[in-house]
């Protein structure tokens, strides 16, 4: 594989962001903020642990959709920007499983989890390990909660929707993911399966 | 009181061993407008666990803990320049451009010429009728509580006017508890 995912850590983990004249950061085609870890996983610890059993499940989906548009659209940007073309893209050789592969060392250099590719069918099934990821600190002090790294689940699904769905910006949703394993349900790591969405 | 401004001092470290990011001894992470303004929907629709009011004393909580932090090393700044620091950190996290037009211990205006939570709510779906800024009101809320050394949730914040609705600038209302 052409990826050298360690160079792309050491190099991106180094882009410092900060707003503007307005305070805001335009980058990548979104506006970005760079906010305290704390806050998203409070809200989303607080938010599942209030709501009725039987809305569990769509509380969760809505906190992994957030995610999967964030990461279709911002993921969309990060391939297309300067810092990928100059790091990353001398590297890719096999479109699009390079990348993908690029696209998760991203993901570690900019701190949304230390995760990388470990089984890619193209085109049908991606399964992910995360050995570090923020979501996981919600379960504190080695407490046993259920999978929530929801953040993860929908960047994964939003990664391949971009390397094997249907051009930009019409390939969203094409794949799903689900939590196989969490580090803070007590595994040694996350572990994230991404298939196609099955159609009618 | 120096006639110098005081200006925020931002450190920024990144833990190669986890890859986690850290400003001011924070971890931190990037997020999107899409991301935040999909969580504010998500607020709003589950209106029947108050969860507009989480989403806010979820951002109390955060940035009252970033605010302490940030104060620590600098016990001799009066309420008035933290709350100038507190305005420079909004803007540095990419939040907005946000002005204290009037402060005291029990009460206070506060003003956004910019925001990312409604412009980034109007990219994505265009102007909305009723206010969507709760990440603020909580910010605002930490704000307030540790320039004044008052614990969370001392103040009530509410937003009068609202970029969002078309507003030229967002308006807060700040009040003691």
């Amino acid at each position: 594989m052409a990826i050298d995912r360690q160079a792309i850590i050491d190099n991106l983990s180094q882009v410092q962001i900060s707003g503007n004249e307005e305070g805001l950061i335009p980058a990548y085609g979104v506006f970005i903020t760079q906010l305290p870890a704390s806050f998203w996983n409070n809200f989303a610890q607080r938010l599942t642990n209030k709501v009725d059993p039987d809305l569990l499940e769509a509380a969760e989906y809505l906190l992994v959709n957030a995610a999967h548009e964030c990461g279709y659209h911002t993921g969309y940007g990060i391939i297309n920007s300067e810092e990928w073309k100059a790091v990353v893209a001398p590297m890719v050789e096999k479109v699009p499983e390079d990348v993908l592969h690029g696209a998760y060392a991203v993901f570690t250099a900019w701190g949304w989890g230390k995760a990388e590719i470990v089984e890619l069918i193209p085109g049908e099934k991606m399964v992910v390990r995360a050995y570090d990821y923020y979501e996981a600190d919600m379960a504190e002090d080695g407490a046993i909660i259920r999978p929530s790294a929801y953040m993860i689940r929908g960047v994964s699904g939003a990664f391949m929707d971009l390397a094997y769905g249907n051009p930009y910006p019409n390939g969203l949703y094409t794949f799903q993911c689900q939590q196989a394993k969490g580090i803070e349900c007590g595994d040694s790591y996350g572990e994230f399966v991404v298939t196609k969405v099955e159609t009618a | 009181m120096s006639d110098q401004p005081v200006v925020m001092e931002l450190e920024h470290e990144f833990d190669e061993k986890r890859c986690r990011h850290y400003l001011n001894g924070q971890l931190s992470v990037l997020h999107c407008h899409h991301y935040a303004s999909l969580y504010t929907q998500l607020a709003m629709d589950a209106e029947f666990i108050d969860a507009k009011t989480i989403l806010a004393q979820s951002a109390e909580d955060s940035f009252f803990d970033m605010l302490s932090d940030s104060y620590q090393a600098h016990p001799e700044l009066t309420p008035d320049e933290k709350l100038e620091v507190g305005c420079q950190y909004y803007a540095v996290i990419g939040l907005g451009q946000m002005k204290v037009l009037s402060a005291g211990e029990t009460s206070g205006k506060v003003a956004l010429e910019h925001s990312h939570v409604d412009e980034g709510w109007i990219k994505k779906w265009g102007k909305k009728d009723k206010a969507v800024n709760f990440v603020t009101r909580g910010y605002i809320a930490a704000l307030f509580a540790t320039a004044y050394g008052k614990p969370v949730q001392s103040y009530i914040v509410s937003e009068v006017e609202s970029i969002v609705t078309g507003a030229a600038r967002s308006l807060f209302i700040v009040s003691s508890k």
